[in-house]
This record gives C-alpha cells, sequence and structure tokens, in this order.
C-alpha cells in the first residue's frame, strides 16, 4: 500500500501511515472549527508538488500564517477569491455605481467598445488548473462553499468527480474544505459519497472550554479506522491531546 | 416647400421629399416609428435624418443595437452630405446600446420592470449629457425582444419617449417586421404608443424592386398619405410620387 502524509502526524499514525495515494479528502467542520488552518498544515507537507486553491483569503494570509507555525510555504496559489474579486464583485460594484448615477459617454468609451466580455466560469477554471498539473500533486480546494454558492449543484458534483478521476489515475492527493450543515443535505451526502476519506473537525463546551476532535468519518474501505481523537492546536500545529 | 404656420416646431428632416409630404418635418420632439421589412431603406433614412440634424448645428445621437456602430460610420462615409467633423466635433454620436447593457449589468435574456427604468434613465440621461436633439435607435425590435411582455414594451417606449420630449428631442425608432406582417410593428404595441409611423416596403412593378414610403400617422401635422417612391442616391434619400400610369397592377 502507497502511502502519503495528510499533515499531522498522530492522524497518520492512526489511519495505518496516512491516506492512500490517489486519495480525495473531504475536510469538514462548522465556522470556527479550524479546517482552513489543518488545511495549511496538510498542504505544508508530503513530496508532491503543492497546489492550494482558495477563495477566501489574500496569498498574503495564507503565506503568513504558515510562517508564523514554521510551516513550508513551497507552493502555489491559485487565488479564486481575488479573480471572483476582480470579475465579479468589482464589476457588480461598478454596475451599481451605473445604476444609481447613469452612463456618461465617457464611460462608454473608456473601456473600448469592444470588451463586453463573458463572466469568468471558476468551477471550469479550477477543473482546469487542476488537469494541467504534473502528477504526483497535491491540491487543496479551500473551500467548497465558494463553488456551491455560485453553481448548480449538479455542476459542482460533476467537477468534483473529474477532480477525483484524476487525483486517482495520477495518484496525487487532494483536498477540499466545506462547511458542515450549510448546504442541503442531499447535496453534503452526495459530496461525502464522492470523497474516499472524510475528516471532521468538531468541538464540545464543556465548562468554560471547548473539547477539541479530529474525527475520521470515513476511510474507504477501511470502516475500522474511523474514531475520535482529542486534539489540541499549538505553537506547531494541530496535535492530539 | 409648403412651409405652414403650424403651433408647433418642426424638425426639418433634410431629406428631400419627406419634408414636404410632412408639411414641413416631424413636429418637434415627437417619436415616430420608422418601419418596415430588410432592405427598405429604414437604417439609410433614419442616418439621413441624423447627419441633416447635425449639419444644422443638432446634436444627433444613433442607438445601434444590431450593428456594429464603427461598422454603421463606415457605411455612410459615401454621402456627400456627410462631413467627418460632425463625428468628430461630437455633433454626431454613435453608441452600442449592448455596452450600455453591459454596463448597466442586464445581461440576462429579460429585463425585469426595475431595469427597464434603468435603462430608460440611462438613455435619458445620456441624451441629456450630449445635449440631443434627434435621436434614433435602430432597431427598436431588437430591444423589444429583450423586453418580452407587451407590457414592458409599453412602458419602455412610452416613458422613453415622454422623457425624450421634455428634452425637446425629436426620436426615430426603427421597427423591422416581416414581409409578410400585416402590423406596422412586430411586437403590436410599438405601434400604437408613438407619434408617428413611417411605413417603408418594397414594391415588384416590372421587374423592379421599388422601394416605398408611406407616412401612416404623424401627430401635430397633416401630412400626405400616398405612396412614394424612395431612391438611395449619394445625395441621400430621394423621394418621388409613386406614378400610378403604367403599373400593370396596382
Amino acid at each position: 500500500m502507497k502511502f502519503t502524509t495528510i499533515g499531522v502526524k498522530a492522524l497518520d499514525e492512526h489511519l495505518g501511515g496516512g491516506v492512500q495515494k490517489g486519495s480525495t479528502v473531504l475536510l469538514m467542520g462548522t465556522p470556527g472549527s479550524g479546517t482552513e488552518f489543518f488545511a495549511k498544515q496538510f498542504a505544508s507537507a508530503g513530496e508532491e508538488a503543492v497546489t492550494y486553491f482558495t477563495s477566501t483569503e489574500r496569498d498574503e494570509d495564507v503565506l503568513s500564517v504558515m510562517r508564523e507555525y514554521g510551516w513550508t510555504t513551497d507552493m502555489a496559489i491559485v487565488n479564486i477569491g481575488s479573480k471572483y474579486y476582480e470579475n465579479v464583485l468589482a464589476k457588480k460594484l461598478e454596475i451599481s455605481r451605473f445604476r444609481q448615477e447613469g452612463i456618461t459617454l465617457a464611460d462608454i468609451r473608456r473601456f473600448g467598445e469592444k470588451d463586453v466580455h463573458r463572466e469568468e466560469n471558476f468551477l471550469t477554471f479550477l477543473s482546469y488548473e487542476i488537469s494541467k498539473l504534473d502528477p504526483p500533486f497535491r491540491v487543496v480546494i479551500n473551500s467548497l462553499d465558494f463553488f456551491l454558492e455560485n453553481y448548480d449543484s449538479a455542476e459542482v458534483l460533476m467537477a468534483m468527480r473529474t477532480i477525483k478521476a484524476h487525483t486517482q489515475h495520477s495518484e496525487s492527493v487532494t483536498l477540499m474544505t466545506m462547511l458542515k450543515g450549510v448546504h442541503e443535505s442531499r447535496i453534503q451526502s452526495s459530496v461525502e459519497d464522492l470523497a474516499d476519506v472524510i475528516l471532521e473537525l468538531d468541538r464540545e463546551k464543556i465548562g468554560h472550554e471547548f473539547k477539541k476532535y479530529m474525527i475520521v468519518q470515513k476511510v474507504r474501505n477501511r470502516p475500522v479506522m474511523v474514531g475520535i481523537i482529542p486534539c489540541s492546536f499549538d505553537e506547531t500545529g494541530i496535535k492530539p491531546s | 416647400m409648403a412651409q405652414t404656420s403650424a403651433e408647433r416646431g418642426r424638425c426639418v428632416t433634410g431629406v428631400e421629399g419627406l419634408d414636404t409630404v410632412l408639411y414641413g418635418g416631424i413636429p418637434r420632439s415627437n417619436t415616430v416609428l420608422l418601419t418596415g421589412s430588410c432592405g427598405t431603406g429604414k437604417t439609410s433614412l433614419a442616418l439621413e435624418f441624423l447627419i441633416h440634424g447635425a449639419a444644422k448645428g443638432e446634436n444627433s445621437l444613433f442607438l445601434s443595437v444590431t450593428e456594429d456602430a464603427e461598422k454603421m460610420l463606415a457605411n455612410i462615409i459615401p454621402y456627400n452630405f456627410f462631413d467627418d467633423d460632425f463625428v468628430k466635433s461630437g455633433k454626431l454620436v454613435f453608441i452600442d446600446l449592448p455596452v450600455m447593457y453591459e454596463r448597466l449589468g442586464m445581461t440576462k435574456a429579460e429585463l425585469t420592470m426595475e431595469e427597464i427604468d434603468l435603462l430608460v434613465t440611462a438613455i435619458v440621461s445620456l441624451a441629456k449629457e450630449l445635449d440631443t436633439k434627434r435621436l434614433v435607435i435602430d432597431s427598436i425590435t431588437s430591444v423589444c425582444y429583450k423586453l418580452k411582455t407587451s407590457e414592458k414594451i409599453r412602458d419602455f417606449i412610452l416613458k422613453l419617449s415622454k422623457s425624450l420630449s421634455a428634452l425637446d428631442c425629436t426620436s426615430i425608432l426603427v421597427s423591422e417586421v416581416s414581409t409578410q406582417s400585416s402590423t406596422y410593428s412586430t411586437f403590436g404595441v410599438e405601434e400604437a404608443i408613438s407619434d408617428g409611423i413611417v411605413l417603408m416596403a418594397n414594391m415588384e412593378r416590372r421587374g423592379d424592386l421599388l422601394r416605398t414610403l408611406q407616412v401612416i400617422k404623424m401627430r401635430g401635422t397633416m401630412h400626405s398619405r400616398a405612396k412614394y417612391v424612395l431612391d438611395l442616391t449619394p445625395e441621400g434619400v430621394l423621394l418621388v410620387p409613386l406614378l400610378k400610369g403604367g403599373s400593370t397592377r396596382a
């Protein structure tokens, strides 16, 4: 069996040496549970070339957190969030201005009259970028929520299946994060079904403190491995407690 | 020319013959539907109306929906009465309406009522900025395809013509109808709410395909309702009465 690391040593041990090469890992959690943090720790590990797709943070935010923990930042960041801002949100802001104030001749002429361009499909962009990677690769998609909010769920699932198949055939590893309990249960179940490994970060309020857990929800064909690992966060990252 | 002492000022089209038919020109600030099937000369006539306006010092605006504004410009250069300076000095302005759709974020196939208001406001604010006295939309039919329902079309044309009229702007809405059509507009609504209808058509006579023009309705003036034959020449559109004698069929 060929394994690759998940980025957290204790979890690798629990899984019998890491996750199998070719796995697609789904990482779930409620807001504040540390999924983005886990994703960065995952990105700093392993032998593969790393590509980090983010829809929520700026590049410098990703890098500064990783440096703070002394993790290697040798990776490519593809910032879908800022592309989305430039292509869609900035445009929406401008449209609201035009709608409010009207358009002047200068506004019409400013861009040249030929730039009526289509909105980019970020889901297609994601699949395309992943299809270009040299295997074996280590990919982080943080987060699926962005795609599920912006595109039809059937399209998102199709793209995820494509990415999963590509990951599998190239013996690479892909980690995608998703908020728990915000999407329709049918969609969440479909994503869960597609993943080879499902991890969940959870916490429980006991007195004045949180007790935190890493939960292994699913390991394909290895039901014996599911379980709950109490954990804590310190200056090195996530650790079993 | 039969210049009557009409109470309303006239917007002299400058088209040879048409002003006579209209007893001096289109009553100022009217919105006129210029309708006909393809190849009948609607765009040429509308363009000529604008160029003559620019030559008289009236700011003219061409809102193009179907054709590229630059291509449009290339087509009119052969006219003898066209002068480059009209465009350079901003007397004659060409704008692609799809660019305005895009700026206003109207990328969906059908506009909402709110978006219709916004579009009218945007066109009117542009006409205000440019101090437009003559405006052409070529074609209103293409805009109507984005409006879909007759309520919306009615709403759009009424609001637009009212606002443009307040600016003392005379407008021509070019309307495309199919050859067999018995109405003057594709959606049927456009014709009912405009101040005037000018119908252009093709007529076959003795193996010739003649272009004809007929003023069906024009509020604010008397006009001839006879059918005229239209000639497109480098000097512009030429209107001559249709000679009935000699025709084999009416």
